[in-house]
């Protein structure tokens, strides 16, 4: 305080400071007191910055533990300067983070590196195998490409290592390792092992026997299985089945009872041992997806085998046999006629229901033909009749009992027969219903009439009557003939009626050569008429008698120029037999 | 090949690691490192019949005796136990750590390295206190495994030992 005082009241300080003091405060104590305050506040106000320096590290913490408050309020801030540092020297961030990102890259590259280069050498060594065909095959059939299928069917696991190792020294006994792997440290990585599973069995107290039994370094799981004597371990890529470390337990199992003595008095040659080799490399595998199917035993993939082949049998019998059936019944489809309408295939018995025409084909004979067992097959036909043109005929065929001589054939709804047959016959043809059948056509038909019409058409026929040079009037010799053609004429008539046919009379004048043409033709036609009036008179009907004057134009063959003038000068007959319904005709 | 299975045995800083480096690699280094747990290297020494493998635990080295890991030595053909010579209270320790191993793995052949003896000035081990080592429990040895002193001799001895061999 005294270094504030001007340097020459130095001495009276000295010698009287209280009085000096006292004066003091008499004179300016208001204002020294104002004046200490000023500088109090003054000092405070310097010390605050510094102070904050001193503090800030605990009041930032202490912030920091009582709420969130701080970091979101610092976080603008320190993105905003992280921002403005990368900006503008990117470099010192990134060589800032390098050591953590760098590694971490590299990490993650290689890791995924290891994962591609396995997958890529299982794809190569099974590039030859079915499997790799396999996967060929697949690629080829999905479009993906060969690299991608065996990425897909990547690695599931891989059995690198196995350790067989002493219990107490934690001395590699025996190890088996595919030869592509550096195994150099074998019986290091076995004492290592043993030295991490004594340190977690010291570290977790109370579990003497197992201890470790699965830890993961790495890609890698160890599976450790513990035995009395020996331990077995196992380095795994990938992710291990659930079964392996049984599976392990028994090759464990074998190893101690089969090498019970050399465990025993184990004291550090492990020469007896390599024979233990083959049994450990029976746990090295290789499984990738598309192996597990390998692992199924030889007894079951038989049994699969044989089951499938059963299969395809059966599928190869139920295709045939339905391609069968269908045949069948597509060839009874076409058959004219039938119309299946519903068929229903069984194992045992089937069912055919539809539509079948009386007349047409026999059902059975045609399944039976297409290999079809038809008593196996219940039919449902209602009855009907078909307008297809070969059931028509032979509907009419079989109605008609159509004689040998005659053929029938369908233009539109006419049937058309033709050829000959009994003249009976074609009037009933003519007369019958046939379904399908407007009308019948006979006109093509011949009829063959029976003996005692033919014979009395003979008798009428081969008769002439004769007369006198130059004159139409009817000899009376004449009389005995004409009454015989009127009664076989009317014997006939009554036949031919029974037939449904009626028969007519065609009377013909003639005359001889002499004589003018003119005058001839008159007493042909006259001569003619006066035979006609004469039958008339016996009771022919004139409906059924025509007569017909021809002159000299159709003269009858004689024996010399006399015989032929006397033989023209006459009258002849011809009998024509028509079907009842016709106006005309019957004459040959 | 016979291998056997040899024990590091001391407390912190005497010179374990650094024996079995000088031994196993002809190296030395002056930095310290602690280990932690335990290390295992190996080294195959011949002998006039055979070759051993030495498998060789190195045991972390602790404050204290009483916290030495027994489940480590389970197993072990020979120990060696390492003092550090410039630390008299180290080679006090050996005979308590000598007590505890032979309770748990029982009577083994044992070599006592006292170590650092390249550090003249700071010896504090004198010849008395060497002959409390009774030869017929230990291979006693003052070793340097920064000059490689003793190193060789005191793992070829021990790796004799345990095939039952005494070399001349």
């Amino acid at each position: 305080m005294s270094d504030h005082l001007p340097p020459g009241t130095t001495e009276n300080v000295k010698s009287s400071p209280r009085a000096f003091d006292t004066l003091r405060d008499l004179l300016v104590g208001p204002e020294r007191r104002d004046l200490e305050d000023l500088r109090r506040r003054l000092e405070a106000a310097g010390l605050t910055t510094e102070q904050i320096a001193e503090h800030l590290p605990e009041a930032i913490a202490l912030r920091a533990a009582r709420d969130e408050k701080l970091a979101r309020s610092l976080s603008p801030t320190i993105e905003g300067a992280i921002q403005e540092s990368v900006r503008r020297r990117p470099e010192k961030i990134a060589s800032a983070i390098y050591p953590i990102i760098g590694p971490a890259i590299r990490k993650s590259i290689a890791d995924t590196m290891a994962g591609i280069v396995t997958a890529i050498n299982q794809a190569i060594e099974h590039s030859l195998s079915p499997q790799g065909i396999r996967w060929r095959i697949e690629s080829w059939r999905t479009g993906m490409s060969y690299a991608q299928i065996v990425i897909r069917h990547a690695l599931v696991y891989r059995v690198e290592q196995v350790l067989l190792v002493h219990a107490e020294t934690g001395i590699l006994l025996a190890h088996a390792a595919p030869p592509d792997l550096d195994t150099t440290d074998a019986d290091l990585v076995s004492s290592m092992m043993s030295a991490i599973r004594d340190f977690v069995r010291d570290s977790f107290k109370g579990r003497e026997q197992g201890g470790l039994r699965t830890f993961r370094v790495d890609e890698f799981t160890i599976l450790v299985e513990q035995g009395p004597r020996a331990l077995l371990a196992a380095k795994v890529r990938g992710q291990p089945p659930d079964d392996l470390l049984e599976r392990m337990q028994v090759t464990l199992e074998t190893v101690h009872f089969e090498f019970g003595d050399p465990l025993k008095q184990f004291d550090g040659d492990a020469a007896a041992f390599a024979a233990t080799v083959p049994l450990l490399e029976e746990r090295l595998e290789t499984v990738v997806a598309t192996d597990r199917r390998e692992g199924t035993p030889r007894g079951p993939r038989v049994a699969w085998g044989l089951a499938g082949f059963a299969v395809l049998l059966l599928a190869a019998w139920f295709a045939w046999s339905t391609w069968r059936w269908r045949t069948a019944v597509n060839a009874l489809a076409q058959e004219p006629g039938i119309v299946v309408l519903d068929t229903d295939r069984g194992l045992r018995r089937s069912r055919i229901a539809g539509l079948r025409d009386p007349a047409s084909a026999d059902v059975r004979e045609v399944l039976a033909q297409a290999g079809i067992d038809p008593r196996r097959v219940e039919f449902d036909w209602e009855p009907f009749v078909s307008l297809d043109p070969p059931m028509v005929v032979a509907r009419a065929t079989a109605r008609l009992a159509a004689p040998a001589g005659i053929a029938l054939a369908l233009a539109g709804d006419t049937l058309v027969a033709t050829g000959s047959g009994p003249a009976a016959w074609v009037t009933r043809a003519m007369a019958a219903a046939i379904p399908g059948v407007t009308v019948v056509d006979v006109r093509g038909v011949t009829p063959l009439f029976p003996e005692t019409i033919v014979r009395l058409r003979r008798q009428i026929e081969d008769r002439q009557i004769q007369f006198a040079i130059g004159t139409p009037a009817l000899p009376p010799e004449a009389d005995s003939p004409v009454s015989a053609i009127a009664t076989a004429f009317a014997r006939l008539e009554a036949e031919a009626a029974r037939l449904g046919y009626r028969a007519a009379l065609r009377i013909v004048g003639r005359t001889d050569s002499n004589g003018a043409t003119e005058t001839n033709q008159q007493l042909s036609r006259d001569r003619a008429a006066a035979v006609g009036r004469a039958l008339a008179a016996r009771g022919v009907a004139t409906e059924a008698m025509e007569t017909v004057g021809v002159g000299s134009s159709r003269p009858i063959l004689g024996d010399d120029p006399a015989d032929a003038a006397r033989l023209n000068r006459s009258v002849s007959f011809e009998v024509g037999l028509a079907l009842a319904t016709m106006t005309r005709g019957g004459f040959e | 090949m016979i291998q056997k299975k040899i024990c590091m045995v001391g407390v912190f800083g005497t010179g374990k690691t650094s024996l079995v480096r000088q031994f196993v690699h002809s190296k030395f280094s002056e930095k310290y490192h602690s280990t932690v747990g335990v290390k295992i290297d190996r080294k195959p020494v011949q002998l006039s019949g055979t070759t051993v493998n030495l498998l060789l635990w190195d045991l972390e080295g602790r404050d204290g005796t009483q916290e030495i890991q027994t489940s480590y030595l389970r197993g072990a053909s020979g120990i060696i136990y390492v003092a550090d010579g410039t630390r008299i209270r180290t080679f006090d320790q050996v005979f308590e750590l000598r007590a505890i191993a032979d309770k748990a793995v029982g009577i083994v052949p044992s070599v006592c390295a006292v170590n650092k003896v390249d550090l003249i000035d700071a010896w504090q081990v004198g010849d008395e206190r060497m002959a409390e080592l009774d030869p017929t429990e230990w291979h006693a040895l003052k070793t340097s495994a920064k000059a490689g002193t003793g190193v060789e001799e005191a793992f070829h001895w021990l790796a004799g030992a345990v095939i039952g061999e005494r070399p001349e």
